[in-house]
Parts: C-alpha cells; structure tokens; sequence
C-alpha cells in the first residue's frame, strides 16, 4: 500500500472528525497569516534596530546615530513587551531630576524639556514618550509603538567640559501606543469561530450523539457517586481540603506581615501561589482517585458487560474521566472556594478574573490530570506499574519540576551559575517554555494571565495565548489519546 | 422460509501483542469464520478451548472488532449499525464482572441506563426477571454479598432487561448449580418460546444436546460444521455407530481380527469378570460380519446393542478429523 493510498484511507476512517481537522488546518493557516501581518506591519524585533545605534564620543562631540537613514524622521510601528514600567510611574525628568546627566543607555541628557515625559523599554529599545503612562500600560504588556526617530541636540558636562550630544531618539506620543490585544483579537475570533464550526459538523457526523451524551452523563454521575463513596477519597479529600484552606489563611496573612519568615506576598502573586498548591495537593487526589480505573476494571471483567451496551468507546472513556473530576473537582471547588475566601478577608481581593481562573482552570487542571492518569491506567500492565506510573507523574510534575528545569537548562547551555540565576531572563524564558509541559505550571500561568487586563501579556517569554491555548489543549490531547489507547487495547 | 438474524462472513481476528506500544506478535483467533442463527433458533457454539468461541461472541457482541469479514444483525453490518444492533443483543460473558458496591436493583437500573430506559421500568422489568431466576429475595443485596451463581443470574437478568432480540451467551451454566442450571435451561426455552434467538457457546454438550435446535462446531476459528442437532447425528450414524458387546473369552486373535477389518474401530475394552464388555465403532452394515467372525471364533455373545450416538461423539469426531487434516 502505498502512502497516498494510507493516507486516503486513513483520512476515510476519520469520517466524523473530517470537519474538525480541516478547521484546524484552515485555522493554522489563519494563525501564520496572524503571524505574518504583525511581521509585514510591524517591526517585531525592536532589540535588533535597537542594536544598531552606533555612539561615537570625541573630545566634546557625542553623537548617537542609526546607519539607516531612511528611517529617521519617519513613523515605525514597533511591537514589543514593555520589559520594564516606565521609570517612574509619573514621569522623568522633574524639576529636580533635571539635573542635566546624561544616560548613555536612553540615549538622552535629563532636562527641563524631558519633565512629564516617561522612558519605556520595548524588549530592551528605548522609548520617550510624551506624557505619563500611569495606570495606562503595565509590565510584561504587549503593545504596538508608532515611533519616530528624531534628532535631538543636548549638552552636558564632562569632566569639567561641555559636551554637545547629537542623539537619534525613537519618541511617540501617548496616543501612539495600543495594546496589541485588538487586532490579536480579530484574529483569534476567526479561528474560534473556525473551529467552533468545525467541531459543530464534526459533532454532527457521531451517530445518536443524543444518546452517547446522555450515557456520558450517565457513566459520569455513577463514577461521581461511586467514588465519592470511597474510603480513599475520603481521606484524600480531606486532606486536600485542609491543605487549601490553610494555604488560604496563610497566603492571606503574608500579604500583611511584613516580619514574616516566610517573606510577604502580593496579592497577585497570593492568587498564584494558592493556584500551585492546588495543583500540588489536587493532582495528587485526582491521580490517586483514578490510579485503578481502567486496570481495575479489566481485571474484574467490569469491562466487557459495558462493551457490550450500545455506547461508545470515546463516550465510555470521556463519562469515566468527567466522573472522576467530578469526584476530585467537586470538593475541590468547596475547598478552593473557602480557601480564597480566607486568603480575600485576611489579605486583600486579587482580580475577579484570576478568581474565575482559579476556580475554573482548577477544574480544568484536575480534568487533566484525570485523563493524564487514564492513560497510564489503560496502558500499564499491572496494578504495581499503574501506582509507579501515577506517583512519577505526580512527583515530576508536582515537586521535583523546578530541578528538572535547572538540569534541563544547564545541559542546552543556559548560565545557571549566577547567585540570582532564576531572575536571569534567559533562564527564565526557558522555564516558561518548558512550563508548557507541565499542567500545573500551565495552570498557574494561566491564573497569572487572568490577574492581567489583556491576553498581550508575556509571560517572561510565553505569550498569554500561548498558556491559554495549552490549558485547552492539555486535557483534550490527554482526552483523545486516552481514547486512543482504550480503543486500541480493546481492539485486541 | 426461515430469516437469518445473525449472520458472519469471513470473519477474520488477529490478536496483537504488544510491547512498548509496538506490535511484536500476533496470532490468528478467527480464520475466515462465516456461520448463520435463524430467527427463533437456539444455536449451540462448540469447540475445543482456544478454537476461537469467545472471541467470536466478542466480535458478535462488538467487545472486539473484526479485521476483516462481515458481521450482520437482521441484515445490517454492525460496523454501520452499532448503536442499533447492540440494542438487540443481550450478553452474558463467561467471566461476569459486575461492581461489588451496587446492589442488585441498582446494578439493573446502571446498565439499563444504556437503553433508555426509565427508572420504573427498569424497576418493574428488573423485579420480574429477578424473581424468575430467583433472586427476588436479594434486590437489595449488594453483588460483594452474592455466590457467582447469583452474579451470573443477575448477569443474565441485565442482559435480558431490554428485550433483546438474540442472547448471546458464554458457558451460561459454569458456576451455577444444579437447580441454577435447571432454572436457566427452563428459562430459555421459555423465552426462545416466546421468539428469543439464543446462541449459546458450552462444553457442556449434553446440555447444548438438550437444549439447542442447531450447532456450529468451530476449531481454529473456523467453522468445520453447522447444521441441526438431528441431521448432524444422522449424518454421523450413517458413517459409522457405536456398538456394546457384551462376550466371553475375547483374546488377542479375536481383537487383531477386528482390528485387521477395514471400517471397525475398537473404542473400549472392559473386563466384567466373567464376561468382556467391547464397543465398537463401524459401519452398521459391518454388524453380521462381525458377529459371525466372533462365533466362528469361539466367542459367546451375551448381548449386542447399538449406543446411540451423542454429541460429544460429534464434536470429537469433528475435531477430531480437522486435526488431522
């Protein structure tokens, strides 16, 4: 058989899901044409124009200029992070700041004409902008600069003389900078509405889809109740519900202790704190609720009467790991609930959104760590390997990630070797890309994401799309090959 | 004229096995297996252990999926059909799996819940058939507090709760006791009485003798022979019967003759004391040859009777003979 002929018939027994992935694929293509535009109409790369500032400095001449030409006096729309607030949340160059200095990295000497004006940072290019920007962007926001290149002419002392400086500076007024989050979101709404559609025909195409949603229900409200029921869960509940209500009190008072060991927390960050220790206890139950499932029920020959009924195999897999979530989500929510209400009324209230986001990808977060452990539990051959697959999994992802990261870095070559090495961006950008494996990282990421006004967030070298799209695509990829490997194995 | 309501074609089945994800073996479990159940009849499913029995019943029942070759209910092909077709199908496996934790009623009422079927119904349906295979006392019980013969039963009582057109059943009657058995052959008829297809799969072969209209003996996944109970014992009597002599003095010239005779089979030979109890397999036209070689010889005849023909003989023919070609 040939590879067309493969690649024919396999695209034949895909029938049903033949809408979904043609929308996927017309919605990648939308993705690189979104990539595209923001690479055709805008510089993306500021650091690399940034670069080629060239500074001579002679006796009392200094002059800052760019080798291309063409580009002073004209409008360039730049997008980049704002890596750093403003200076001053103000402005520069007050009255009394107007000291006349001159900083070699802004390009500039600080004087009256530069009072009420702010610096930005655009990943690393600097910026003057005429007015203040307070309470309009903050760090780590995405935005697009129409910036002109100008030149200025300064003066300042050094050593006893005066210098003349001839500076190419990139200005913009306030009104020129935007959130990149407008046109990102044109965007994104095509490919959601792509995709919805796709989904929708693809949805279509199952045959007594009715039905099978009604028997997911079904098989879901019995593992609910069934696993509520059990002495394991009872114990892990309660120890998760402990776990996160103390957390809560805890994260709360941090906010105002300022003597604390344990250091003091801000609010955003309490948000994401109480999110990884939700991760830590609530993967740990939901891995231990599901540990036996599938294994279990091969063994007791549960499988065969369910077989035998007019469900499918995907509904059987999808009732099972909503169950289950069910059973760890649902006192989950309680205690999650209970512990942010602590950690709101001992310290201050984060956003509402990050509260949504805690609750809502809390689920989530436990829905994929079910469906991560149905894999394992379909796969593994023995109750034994399905306990060792599940506690490494809880363990790698849980406790030990942050020592994989730092051995995963230094074998590509990131300098860990610095004192405060995990402020350095490099390693940083690392640990979030690499974050993007972990569910709970993901989680938190997200939860961090919803503590912002805007999707154009970077989240130190993930963008905000990125982790919302992972925290989606997590559980529906451990969803489908949880599913793929159930019909496998029970394909003989 | 008689409607097939179950029918396979060529039905072929490998099984993999895997290591790592990676398929490193796989042997064949059916071999181009094609085979019909009538509407209304009972068919017996026989064959030696690893002939292929269960897997068949799970492909049928759509456990497993076939890899080649056709399988249809009332003429549709339950690749196409899923939903409707095990809709007419009721199951009772070999090895009953039900979850300890529920009781009876609630055990009827979770896989009745694949048939849309209300809670009453369930309910009015689920304490009739419980009654009947006598387990009407323990509705409430929990299955943990149940003999296997009372899983099987409640097994059979879930596979009977929507009104299937065919049961399909794996060894129905291992595990269960006399009067379980009793019951269930009781029930069966019964319910094949009242249009129920029945096929069922049994070492028992007395029982499929007692109980079934119609056979398919299978080994090595395929079917070697299928035909009714009656005509499949006609066709083997007319080619050879089992004959009970009951003589004296029976010495080795006596038995290197009949050995030595083309078409006669010495089965057993059993010392009674005085007399020798010898059966023999033969065509019936070898009986006179028989009897006056064994006069002339000297041997005293007490008594001479055919044995009648069962169907385990059947099947260990059957067997027998695919073995050997």
């Amino acid at each position: 058989m040939d590879l067309r002929e493969k690649a024919t018939n396999r695209w034949k027994e895909n029938y049903t899901w033949q809408p979904l992935l043609i929308a996927i694929s017309i919605v990648i293509i939308i993705a690189i044409i979104h990539k595209a535009h923001w690479e055709i109409t805008t510089e993306t790369d500021p650091l690399s124009v940034w670069n080629e500032r060239i500074m001579v400095e002679n006796d009392n001449m200094t002059t800052i200029t760019y080798n291309d030409e063409k580009l002073l006096n004209k409008t360039t729309t730049f997008k980049g992070v704002l890596e750093i607030f403003p200076y001053t949340n103000t402005s520069i160059g007050s009255p009394e700041q107007s000291n006349g200095t001159f900083d070699e990295m802004d390009g500039l000497v600080y004087n009256e004409n530069s009072y009420k004006k702010c610096m930005i940072s655009l990943n690393g290019m600097r910026i003057l902008v005429n007015g203040s920007l307070d309470g309009k962007f903050y760090k780590n926001e995405v935005v697009t600069v129409d910036a002109v290149l100008i030149e200025r002419n300064f003066t300042y002392e050094r050593n006893g003389a005066t210098i003349e400086l001839e500076s190419q500076i990139w200005e913009a007024e306030i009104n020129d900078i935007t959130l990149a989050d407008e046109r990102d979101y044109y965007f994104f709404s095509i490919e959601f509405i792509i995709f919805a559609i796709g989904l929708y025909f693809s949805l279509k195409r199952i045959k007594n889809l009715k039905e099978q949603i009604s028997f997911a229900k079904h098989i879901a409200l019995f593992e609910f109740k069934r696993g509520l029921k059990t002495p394991r869960m009872i114990v892990l509940g309660l120890i998760f519900f402990v776990f996160i209500v103390g957390m809560g009190m805890l994260l709360g008072q941090l906010q105002n202790d300022s003597d604390s060991i344990l250091g003091t927390m801000t609010t955003k960050g309490s948000i994401v704190q109480l999110s990884y220790f939700t991760f830590m206890i609530g993967s740990m139950v939901a891995i231990g609720v599901s540990v036996d499932t599938f294994h279990k029920e091969r063994q007791e020959n549960t499988m065969n009467l369910l077989l035998a009924r007019p469900i499918n195999r995907e509904t059987i897999v999808l009732g099972k790991a909503l169950g289950l979530t069910l059973v760890v989500g649902v006192p989950a929510l309680i205690a999650q609930i209970i512990g942010l209400y602590f950690m709101v009324t001992r310290g201050e209230m984060p956003p509402i959104g990050s509260m949504f986001a805690f609750l809502f990808f809390g689920q989530v977060m436990i829905f994929t760590m079910v469906t991560f452990q149905l894999c394992l539990a379909i796969s593994a051959r023995s109750g034994s390997s399905v306990v060792i697959y599940g506690l490494s999994a809880w363990l790698l992802f849980a406790l030990v990630w942050a020592l994989v990261v730092i051995a995963m870095a230094t074998v590509i070559g990131v300098d860990i070797n610095g004192e405060n090495f995990e402020n350095d961006p490099d390693y940083q950008q690392f640990a979030s890309r690499i974050g993007l494996l972990n569910p709970g990282v993901i989680y938190q990421m997200v939860v961090g994401l919803f503590t912002s006004r805007t999707l154009a967030i970077d989240l130190e070298g993930v963008p905000g799309w990125l982790a919302l799209l992972s925290v989606v695509l997590w559980p529906l990829m451990c969803l489908r090959t949880a599913t793929w490997l159930f019909k496998r194995e029970m394909k003989g | 004229m008689a409607t097939n309501l179950l029918e396979l074609n060529e039905v072929q089945k490998d099984y993999r096995i895997r290591k790592y994800g990676r398929v490193v073996r796989t042997y064949n479990a059916l071999n181009k297996l094609s085979f019909k159940v009538e509407k209304g009849q009972i068919f017996g499913f026989l064959g030696p252990n690893g002939a292929g029995k269960t897997t068949t019943i799970k492909c049928i029942t759509g456990i497993l999926k076939c890899d080649e070759g056709t399988i249809t209910i009332d003429g549709k092909n339950i690749e196409n059909n899923d939903f409707e077709n095990k809709n007419k199908i009721g199951f009772l496996p070999e090895q009953v799996g039900l979850y300890r934790s529920l009781t009876a009623i609630e055990t009827l009422k979770f896989y009745g819940g694949f048939y849309s079927l209300s809670d009453s119904v369930i309910e009015e349906r689920g304490n009739k058939l419980l009654d009947i295979l006598g387990l009407g006392n323990s509705s409430k019980k929990t299955v943990n507090e149940f003999s296997l013969g009372m899983r099987k039963r409640l097994a059979l009582a879930t596979a009977l709760l929507h009104k299937p057109e065919i049961l399909i059943l794996d060894e129905p009657t291992s595990g269960l006791d006399p009067r379980g058995v009793k019951a269930l052959r009781t029930l069966l008829l019964d319910l094949n009485k009242d249009g129920l297809t029945i096929l069922l799969s049994s070492h028992i072969l007395s029982e499929v003798q007692e109980l079934c209209t119609d056979v398919g003996i299978i080994h090595n996944g395929k079917m070697i022979r299928q035909e009714s109970i009656s005509k499949i014992i006609e066709t083997v009597e007319k080619t050879a019967i089992k004959l009970s002599l009951r003589v004296n003095e029976f010495n080795e010239d006596s038995e290197k003759l009949l050995q030595k005779k083309k078409g006669i089979e010495i089965i057993e030979q059993k010392n009674l004391g005085k007399h020798q109890k010898i059966i023999l397999k033969l065509k019936e036209d070898l009986i006179p040859w028989v009897t006056d070689k064994l006069v002339a010889n000297g041997l005293k005849i007490f008594s001479i009777e055919p044995h009648n023909t069962t169907l385990e003989d059947v099947f260990l023919t059957e067997t027998e003979e695919d073995n050997g070609s």
